[in-house]
């Protein structure tokens, strides 16, 4: 098959809206999060400002090889992630770099960014970064259950593991969607995705009151420059994936938009709501609450 | 040929002449037994030829004149031949090695000795029934009289006691004689089968008493007290005679007596033979005085060749092939074993680690515990598979139960003690002994190999196997046993070179299926030796082991009838035990590994005989043919056998241990390699028998369930290990259980993922045993915590590792996700759901494991003692970057070693396949592209790299300690290196998941069996008067049994 060099310019214009909305939307929940607990919150362009001035920061170490390549490997993951899979329903134009896999490639290539960046922050030595790194993997292997099962529940639906084909069963009415077709492997989905989004009640892994900030303890400058743009995309890139399967997908932009902000809220809303739980105390509460959910879609699809 | 008598004149002749002589000339006294112990070996040989080479008919030789019933008649036939060899050769052996003591006594023990063995051969040759009480009174009384010669003080004692009881079965005997006579009017013993004893008035008792006399001087259970305080106390080199020969004499007696009892004794014979065997091994397990051992296995040996004389009406014919394979095993080995025994100072099983001074010594050793357990390719292993294979043929299904319990029990407690001699420390006292002595035990080694090749031969002859002794690999992993004495370079040069070219020879062999199994066992194992370079010296035994493990591994692949399966099973199960064994903590890891090992091949070897029903050849795709109700039983047996070696949850215990403990280059061997003979098992049986059904229990179902459950405990428990070597092998049991899962799907994708899984196992999980083996070399430990930041001095070993867990874990863009792929495609079109969810939850659990492993070892902070280490040895780096080549090589190429596969599945489930365009690979749900994914995540990774690299192109390397520590340096690393119980929540969460459940209901079972045997054996109290009651309480209940049905 001949590669259609387009594709390129296409893909880095879809990176370009997301990572600005990213930024966006970061610091729009934020803001929301603080203004529930009464407090101001940051201005919105405030991650633009971060970014800008980590970049220009002069003084920049390094630990070693492995620490130099965390960043890139995190912020591989996240481009990865949003560029493996179509963003745009029915558009040929952002459907990016679908081609090179289905939704699988997409599970599993999460994982890449994550594992590059423990790596790398193992090799920093700071004890923080590790603690951190061995609390998120131990808190998402679990979390990461109800939405595999959520996914293989949806795979099973429409017996196909492409997503562009997935979106396309959900066309014609809202009532399409996964969401009312099959609601358990939503709701089972929903609550693993609270368990990825670093927000309370799962957010001791980054635990900003007592491992400041957790697995990034040692990057600065331009690494944390890097996972800061990470951090603009990986939620979004995720959030993709959540809209494809389960809420019909977007074929325009504003809708894009719209449930992009809505699934995002759904993780601030718990967040400002509940207290942090401790990491054994999330792993349980995965298996004993969302896990069945997913079995039960399971079984029912 | 010379007549028979001979040798009784031989011996009685020289005898008499010994008397003659003054005490002084003891030497020539000497020189005279020797003389004509050697003439009535000679004169067996000279009957064994004429019977083997010449093909002659068995002679009767006439005493007194008259033909028979009016005298005495000797017969002379193959078995006679046989047994009268046997007889005369240990005597002959016996006396040389006793020569010191034969001649401190003098002419007298001399004369006693050759009237001991001219007994027995009296026993062995007449057929007459008085004669032959007279024979067995010669034997009793010299025996006696041979105990002596021992300088254990409690040698007379137990010389009394068993008079005491010889003369009770004395007395039974002549009752019996008398009745008998009276019955029949005849002593001839072949008159008595004539004439029907057991129908004539009082026949049955009076032949009772024969009969019950007879066996009870085999010393069945419990009135056999007595003859374990005679092997106990007795010198060794009677010992010898008195297991080898007495035993065999007293045999061959036996089964002259159910001649004339016919077929309603044989039940009794197999009854009192199977119960002694299972009571007498049971009862050696914990002994810890190496003769009472022998004797207690001697004992069991005994009852096993008792109770295959009472099948002779299922056997047939092929009771002197089974019985005299038994038999002959057993005497060759208990003769090598008692002469061994004379040449250790200590009475402790420990104390034979004397022999490792003494290489040959070992070899004996571990040749006689070989013909003693069955394995091949010795006349045990032979007689064995027929005999459960006719066994089975017939139905007898307890009966092969509770022979294979026996024999296992009987490998554990001879296993265990080879790995004393292996592994324990060599005691002060060194092993003495002369030429005399060494040369026995030789005889000894050299028959024990030259009647493996003869009963392999025989087997050619009647059943149509194939001689192991003449296959090939076998004799090419033979060959290294001459080869020992070489530099261990050169002798790893000819195994690379020669398991390549024997792939090179054979490639073009094997169907797709099989050729993975042959790239991976052949060329994998070339690569794997590469790391074997690294070893210095001459590495004495690590040779043959590993080419016999090879050699079973490809005769495996190549069987085609199920004899050839099972020989090549046990060959690469022994090769693995002795590589294992070699490690230096591994004497119980290795015991676990064979009793666990050896346990699935008897299932293995149960379900193969039930399969053939009876038939002497069975191929394996006659599987298919097999039809219920006897299929699923047949299912059954073999899968849980194979999954012994795959060790599925529940029978995994022995595979920690015994790959962790392996050395460095044996781990990756017997993990990335070995394991996968219980997938090809597996394979195979699926391949032909398919789904069954047993109770309306879908068995592929339940094999679903264990792959499920392999996966899931198999990896929690991976990230709770504190060794790195113990991670890999938990990790090896997930592994296994993805690979059993995709089996059991039983559909066209999931075996290609569990064929995936098999590649890419041998390639990640070998990568990483030697990564981390090459690390534990370095630092001396394989305790993660204590390493920590090698990364900077190892870089080449992280490398591997990095590239091992990234494919272990499933993450784009290395081969690991095309089996996650492969997986998730297959489980679509499958019906079942709920194991499913137990293989999501072990997928995430696999990161952490890994990235405990590349974390607590190459990252975080390096120890002050490791600051001057050195990167892995070439030998281990060099394999390893192969490895990380092909890993790539297949991440972008998988169709290079699957396509061929695919399309070869389609003769075993048709349609299913996947679909492969140009460099896109697709199924009927999804589709992936290797290549696009390799490259568009390189230019990712590539221009982020680059950018990185111009925005931080400032970037200045610091000092360890120079970290955000709340202004501190942390000069402690060890205190900063966060790694011991590194998930430590996981374990308050889901901990309860992974108490040894399995550990202890296996601990439960050896320790019942210990404490059982423990109790029972204390009746033996060594009591005179309680071994007279144990021998009338035998009577009675035999009687009992017998008479009152």
């Amino acid at each position: 098959m001949p590669f259609d060099w387009m594709k390129i310019p296409y893909s880095l214009l879809t990176l370009f809206i997301v990572v600005n909305y990213g930024f966006f939307l970061n610091a729009l929940i934020q803001k929301m999060g603080a203004r529930a607990g009464r407090r101001y919150g940051i201005p919105i362009w405030q991650n633009y400002v971060d970014m800008i001035k980590n970049y220009g920061l002069r003084s920049s170490i390094t630990h070693g090889a492995m620490f130099y390549l965390g960043p890139v490997f995190r912020l591989s993951g996240g481009v990865g992630l949003l560029l493996f899979v179509p963003t745009i329903y029915g558009s040929y134009m952002f459907s990016n770099l679908s081609f090179a896999g289905d939704l699988i490639l997409a599970l599993y290539f999460i994982f890449f960014g994550t594992l590059g960046m423990a790596l790398g922050a193992g090799e920093s030595g700071h004890p923080h970064a590790a603690i951190g790194v061995s609390r998120g993997l131990a808190q998402v292997s679990t979390a990461e259950l109800p939405f595999a099962l959520a996914v293989f529940a949806v795979a099973l639906q429409y017996q196909t593991l492409s997503v562009t084909e997935i979106v396309a069963a959900q066309q014609g009415g809202f009532l399409q969607w996964t969401l009312f077709t099959n609601p358990l492997a939503v709701a089972a989905a929903m609550l693993g995705f609270l368990g990825s989004m670093m927000r309370p009640p799962f957010d001791v892994v980054i635990a900003p009151q007592e491992i400041p900030i957790g697995p990034p303890t040692e990057y600065h400058s331009a690494y944390l420059a890097l996972m800061q743009t990470n951090r603009a995309i990986f939620p979004i890139a995720k959030i993709v994936i959540y809209m494809n399967l389960f809420f019909g997908g977007a074929s325009d932009w504003p809708t894009f938009f719209f449930k992009v902000f809505l699934i995002y809220l759904w993780s601030a809303f718990v967040g400002v709501v509940f207290p942090r739980f401790r990491v054994e105390q999330s792993i349980r509460w995965f298996l004993i609450w969302a896990v069945p959910l997913g079995i039960l879609s399971i079984i029912l699809v | 040929m010379v007549n028979a008598i001979y040798i009784i004149v031989a011996a009685l002749g020289a005898a008499f002449l010994l008397g003659l002589l003054k005490s002084e000339k003891r030497g020539t006294a000497y020189v005279i037994t020797l003389f004509a112990l050697s003439v009535m070996t000679w004169i067996s040989a000279g009957w064994v030829w004429a019977f083997v080479m010449e093909r002659a008919a068995p002679v009767d030789f006439l005493t007194g004149g008259t033909s028979p019933p009016f005298s005495i008649n000797f017969r002379m036939g193959l078995p006679e031949a046989v047994l009268t060899l046997l007889a005369s050769l240990t005597g002959l052996l016996s006396a040389l090695y006793m020569k010191d003591v034969l001649c401190a006594l003098g002419q007298r023990a001399m004369a006693v000795l050759l009237v001991a063995v001219m007994a027995l051969t009296g026993i062995i040759l007449t057929r007459d029934l008085f004669n032959l009480f007279v024979f067995f009174e010669l034997a009793i009384i010299s025996t006696a009289g041979l105990m002596l010669l021992s300088e254990d003080a409690r040698a007379l004692a137990a010389g009394f006691k068993y008079l005491i009881v010889s003369q009770m079965l004395s007395v039974f005997f002549l009752i019996g004689i008398i009745f008998a006579y009276h019955a029949t009017g005849t002593l001839n013993i072949d008159g008595m089968a004539t004439a029907s004893l057991g129908l004539k008035a009082g026949g049955a008792i009076a032949f009772f008493f024969l009969f019950i006399a007879v066996v009870a001087e085999l010393k069945p259970f419990p009135a056999n007290g007595w003859g374990l305080d005679i092997y106990e106390s007795a010198h060794p080199g009677f010992a010898a005679i008195f297991s080898a020969a007495t035993s065999s004499a007293v045999i061959y007696a036996v089964d002259k007596l159910l001649l004339i009892g016919g077929a309603e004794w044989l039940p009794m014979a197999t009854g009192i033979g199977v119960i002694t065997f299972l009571a007498a091994n049971l009862f050696a397990l914990p002994q810890t005085n190496d003769r009472r051992l022998l004797g207690y296995s001697s004992i069991a040996q005994t009852g096993l060749i008792l109770a295959v004389l009472g099948q002779r009406d299922i056997l047939g014919d092929n009771v002197l092939y089974i019985a005299g394979g038994l038999l002959l095993s057993h005497a060759i080995a208990k003769a090598g074993l008692n002469w061994i025994s004379g040449l250790v100072a200590g009475r402790e099983l420990p104390d034979w680690a004397a022999l490792r001074s003494r290489p040959i010594l070992v070899f004996a050793f571990v040749t006689f515990i070989a013909m003693l357990s069955g394995l091949p390719p010795f006349p045990g292993f032979y007689a064995k598979w027929e005999m459960v294979r006719i066994l089975a043929g017939e139905g007898r299904i307890a009966l092969i139960g509770l022979i294979l319990l026996g024999l296992l029990i009987e490998a554990g407690y001879l296993f265990r003690w080879f790995g004393y001699i292996i592994k324990r420390e060599v005691p002060a006292q060194s092993v003495r002994c002369s030429p005399f002595q060494i040369s026995a035990i030789f005889v000894a080694l050299a028959s024990g190999w030259a009647l493996g090749f003869v009963w392999g031969e025989l087997s050619n002859q009647y059943f149509g196997h194939d001689n192991l002794l003449l296959a090939i690999p076998v004799v090419f992993a033979l060959t290294f046993l001459l080869l020992d004495w070489l530099p261990a370079w050169v002798k790893n040069s000819i195994a690379i070179v020669g398991l390549s070219l024997f792939f090179y020879l054979t490639f073009s062999d094997y169907d797709p299926l099989r050729m993975i199994f042959a790239i991976i066992f052949l060329i994998g194992g070339a690569v794997i030796l590469l790391a074997s370079y690294d070893s210095k010296g001459r590495r004495i035994g690590f040779y043959p082991a590993t080419m016999l493990m090879f050699a079973g591994l490809i005769l495996l692949i190549r069987a085609t009838d199920t004899f050839g399966f099972f020989a090549a099973w046990e060959l690469l199960t022994i090769g693995s035990y002795f590589l294992i064994l070699r490690g230096k903590h591994s004497e119980p890891h290795a015991l676990s590994y064979i009793i666990f090992s050896l346990g699935g091949a008897f299932l293995i070897l149960a379900g193969f005989a039930l399969a053939a029903q009876g038939a002497p050849l069975f191929n394996i795709d006659a599987l298919a043919q097999l039809t219920q109700p006897l299929a699923p039983w047949v299912f059954l047996l073999l899968a849980i056998g194979f999954m012994t070696k795959t060790a599925a949850i529940g029978l995994h215990i022995w595979l920690p241990g015994a790959h962790s403990e392996a050395e460095t280059d044996v781990s990756p061997m017997v993990s990335g390699i070995l394991l996968k003979a219980g997938l090809f098992g597996l394979i195979v049986l699926l391949m032909t028998m398919g789904k069954q059904q047993l109770y309306g229990v879908e068995l592929t179902y339940v094999m679903l369930w264990i792959g499920a459950l392999s996966a899931l405990l198999g990896n929690l428990m991976a990230i709770f290990q504190e060794d790195a070597k113990r991670l890999l092998a938990y990790s090896s049991i997930g592994q296994m259980g993805y690979a059993l899962f995709g089996l059991a799907l039983m559909n066209h994708l999931g075996w290609l993922m569990a064929l995936m899984f098999v590649i890419n196992h041998y390639i990640y999980k070998s990568m990483l045993f030697l990564s981390a083996g090459g690390v534990a070399k370095r630092t001396g430990t394989r305790d993660m915590y204590r390493m920590g930041g090698l990364i900077t001095l190892m870089p080449l070993s992280f490398i591997a590792t990095l590239i091992g867990i990234i494919a272990v874990s499933g993450v784009p863009p290395l081969s690991g996700f095309g089996g996650r792929w492969i997986f998730y495609n297959a489980i679509i079109s499958s019906e079942y759901r709920l194991p499913m969810v137990i293989i999501f939850l072990a997928g995430p659990i696999a990161f952490l494991y890994l990235f405990r492993l590349i974390h607590t070892i190459f990252l975080g902070q390096l120890k002050d003692e490791y600051r001057k280490i050195k990167e892995a040895p070439f030998w281990f780096i060099l394999p390893q970057m192969i490895y990380v080549a092909l890993l790539l090589a297949f991440a972008v190429a998988p169709g290079v070693a699957l396509r061929r596969v695919d399309t070869y599945l389609n003769q075993i489930f048709p349609g299913g396949g996947l679909q492969w365009t140009g460099t896109e690979i697709s199924s009927a749900y999804g589709y992936w592209n290797p290549v696009a994914i390799m490259i568009i995540i390189a230019v990712i990774f590539g221009t982020l790299f680059a950018w990185l690299l111009f925005v931080n192109r400032k970037a200045q390397k610091v000092k360890q300690f120079n970290i955000v520590y709340a202004a501190e340096r942390p000069y402690r690393p060890e205190t900063t290196h966060f790694a011991w119980n590194f998930f430590a929540p996981y374990r308050k969460a889901l901990g309860f998941l992974v108490q040894p459940f399995a550990t202890r209901f296996w601990d439960g079972v050896t320790n019942t069996l210990h404490t059982a045997a423990d109790i029972s054996r204390r009746l033996y109290n060594g009591n005179g008067q309680s071994y007279a009651f144990h021998l009338l309480s035998f009577v009675v209940i035999a009687y009992l049994m017998r008479m009152g049905a």
